[in-house]
């Protein structure tokens, strides 16, 4: 990032331990095992095809989907983050930019791998890309979340030949001083594709007239706030797990504090919107069809529980206080608790929002009959299988990147007069290295 | 880790930021901002004026081809009407679908539903795909798969799908089957009920009703005229036993079905939603 850190990693110095732990190799052991659970499940899918999911005609969006929704989501601290260091010029929080565009290329390729999933046609994965229709928002999401990609990588590209042997090779070298040139060109033009794309996931619900529970002009608004939330969060959250199992102050303090002020408004930016939009569509207003739709929810799925206490109240509210009052906000702890509950309210919104829709039945019939049967929809052993596999793509490479990238350039060893436990040094002369939490 | 230090704080310097005014600093306008504004905002109005055209046009082409994937005009625009007051629900519409399309059970395109009129009394309806004229599933589609043919007919690309199932979330009516699985079941509804007259479609893509398009492309080639001859006319209408099923040329007003449309209140599923269905149901006794 700066030249001091260039000069200052001349040996090639991973950011953990250098040997490996018991714990380490634990850890690491368990991501491989659920990795392999992962690939037997996609070899399922991929073999018989995707009716070895529980997905049905009338509900064909499931888990994969929520875990796409979800990644994408949660990999949004790198549009955050860049947001504030090249459009707002908050340099400081370059200290944690290299962290939030890392998460950010593991959620969107984690999103990527969901998707690939997801689509009968393996073999057909690049026809966006040929065949337009510039009309679909799902075929602007996958251009944006190609492109973004890239752009990420581009990001990443720089750090990873900086923290590797890579950069005894001068060409590399070269092509990461090009890239470091213009990365505020990249990240401003990456900050539009995601500004589009994290929207236009909501508007994929959002403008289907057909399913009134969706059919919404919030829906996307509600989906850029959350991810801001999440996507914060989840980087504060890496941040802050790490620097407790490495000992370390990753970033400094009052960076760590900016990103937790901004993970806290943005939840309550987040909670005003989602409180008005149901009240203007369940309370003051008396659509038969929405009321219906809601009726069914209520009856039939935790709908209403999980909206109010695990979207609204534990997913946003408590953890926006949490980040908002200084005494909170000051224990690591209630920082990790509350990232944790922003990123549980984000999955169950992103569940709640793709099966809602299809758990209301269509109703086209012209009579008065209620014809069509409500859906319900549980993942297969095979679908969880493969978000297993996922999740643990998503962990392995997070942990190999805090462990050999130079994520945290301004990180510093905790002075001795600062409080770390004496027990815990002692016990373990070997650091583990932080678990994956995405 | 001594090689990670912090780095030293600058002292920021604080730069005065208000000058009292004085005489020299007063300009609202100096001449060097006066002469950037000036060549800025001819250069402005130069590019304006050589993009204007290119961008009128390009943005008319957005707008013209909206709704999107309309193909060009033809003579033909093809409609069905189906009378809900004579429909017995027998099925043999849904079984001559299934035999003709080669479709399974669960994958039905052509499917029946026993309703109810306020009065209580059942009727039955029997739902192809409606081929709308504004289409959801069209308008959502990633890959231009599923497009409106210039004779009004929603049509399916099986080697552009990708199998995202966008449009079966989209379609209001669930018209769209996904292929689950790689097909290997027997028909039960051949040769009872008909022969299959096209491919068995591939594991991975969506299907749906066509109106029998490989009837209709191949009659016209032939002189036949679909709704008129039975070769050229879909397998559901030819079967009807209580002829509650037309097809036809809206576009020719002495066809058989813009003259029933004409002639004959119908109405169409979910108007409401704007789709413009191309399927219009003459209402049983009792309902509407």
């Amino acid at each position: 990032m700066t030249a001091a850190s260039h000069t200052t990693t001349a040996k090639f110095r991973p950011m953990g331990v250098r040997h490996t732990s018991l714990a380490f190799k634990l850890w690491v052991g368990f991501l491989v095992l659920a990795l392999i659970i992962g690939l037997v499940s996609a070899s399922q899918v991929i073999m018989n095809g995707l009716g070895v999911t529980n997905l049905t005609d009338e509900l064909p969006w499931g888990l994969w989907i929520t875990l796409d929704l979800s990644s994408i989501a949660l990999g949004a601290g790198a549009f955050t983050l860049s947001a504030a260091v090249y459009l707002f010029g908050l340099k400081r929080y370059e200290a944690i930019a290299r962290a939030a565009v890392f998460v950010g290329l593991l959620g969107y390729s984690s999103a990527m791998l969901a998707l690939f999933m997801d689509i009968g046609r393996y073999d057909r994965f690049y026809h966006p890309l040929i065949y337009w229709n510039v009309h679909s928002v799902l075929w602007e999401i996958t251009m944006c979340v190609m492109l973004y990609t890239t752009v990420l990588l581009m990001e990443l590209i720089p750090i990873i030949i900086e923290s590797t042997p890579l950069k005894n090779i001068a060409i590399l070298r070269t092509l990461a001083h090009v890239l470091h040139r213009f990365m505020p060109v990249v990240a401003l033009v990456g900050m539009g594709l995601s500004l589009l794309h994290q929207s236009s996931l909501g508007a994929t619900y959002g403008i289907l007239t057909a399913r009134p529970v969706w059919y919404s002009p919030s829906a996307p608004v509600l989906f850029i706030l959350s991810a801001v939330a999440a996507g914060a969060a989840v980087t504060m959250l890496a941040t802050v797990l790490a620097g407790k199992l490495l000992r370390k102050e990753l970033v400094p303090e009052d960076v760590l504090f900016g990103v937790a002020k901004l993970v806290g408004f943005a939840c309550l930016a987040y909670l005003y919107l989602k409180l008005w939009s149901w009240a203007a569509t369940n309370y003051y207003s008396q659509v038969p069809e929405r009321q219906l739709g809601s009726e069914i929810l209520s009856q039939n799925t935790p709908y209403n529980f999980t909206f109010w206490f695990g979207e609204v109240l534990f997913g946003a509210l408590v953890p926006a206080i949490f980040m908002l009052w200084r005494r909170t906000r000051s224990n690591r702890n209630i920082l990790i608790l509350g990232a944790l509950m922003i990123i549980a309210g984000l999955v169950i919104n992103r569940w709640n929002m793709t099966l809602s829709g299809f758990v209301i039945p269509l109703d086209w019939s012209p009579g008065t009959r209620d014809v069509f049967p409500i859906n319900q929809y549980m993942p297969s052993l095979i679908e969880w299988g493969v978000a297993i596999g996922i999740l643990a793509y998503g962990g392995l490479a997070f942990t190999l990147g805090i462990r050999f990238l130079n994520l945290y350039p301004q990180a510093r060893e905790l002075p001795p007069n600062e409080p770390v436990k004496a027990t815990a040094e002692a016990a373990a002369p070997s650091t583990p290295v932080a678990p994956a939490s995405a | 880790m001594a090689d990670y230090q912090q780095p030293p704080k600058q002292p920021e310097v604080k730069q005065p930021k208000a000058v009292a005014p004085t005489p020299e600093n007063l300009h609202l306008l100096s001449r060097r901002d006066f002469m950037t504004l000036l060549i800025g905002g001819g250069a402005s109005l130069v590019l304006a004026a050589t993009l204007a055209q290119p961008l009128d046009t390009f943005a008319r082409q957005i707008s013209e081809t909206r709704p999107a994937g309309h193909e060009g005009d033809s003579n033909f625009h093809w409609v069905m009407v189906i009378d809900l007051s004579r429909c017995i629900g027998c099925d043999y519409c849904v079984w001559a679908c299934q035999a003709t399309n080669d479709t399974k059970d669960d994958m039905r395109w052509n499917i029946r539903i026993d309703d109810e009129t306020p009065l209580g009394e059942v009727f039955h309806v029997t739902r192809p795909c409606l081929h709308c004229t504004h289409a959801p599933c069209v308008e959502v589609c990633p890959v231009s798969a599923t497009y409106h043919r210039a004779d009004g007919l929603v049509a399916m690309d099986y080697n552009k799908c990708i199998g995202c199932r966008y449009c079966q979330t989209a379609c209001p009516y669930g018209a769209r089957s996904f292929n689950w699985f790689e097909r290997s079941d027997e028909n039960p509804r051949v040769p009872e009920w008909g022969t299959p007259e096209v491919q068995r479609r591939p594991r991975g893509v969506v299907e749906k009703c066509t109106f029998c398009v490989h009837r209709i492309d191949a009659g016209l080639a032939n002189g036949l005229m679909p709704g008129v001859d039975e070769d050229a006319t879909p397998a559901c209408v030819n079967i009807c036993p209580v002829n509650a099923r037309f097809f036809g040329n809206i576009n020719d007003p002495n066809s058989t079905v813009s003259r029933i449309i004409s002639s004959r209140p119908t109405i169409r599923l979910r108007e409401d939603l704007g789709t413009e269905p191309n399927v219009y149901y003459i209402p049983p006794e009792g309902l509407v």
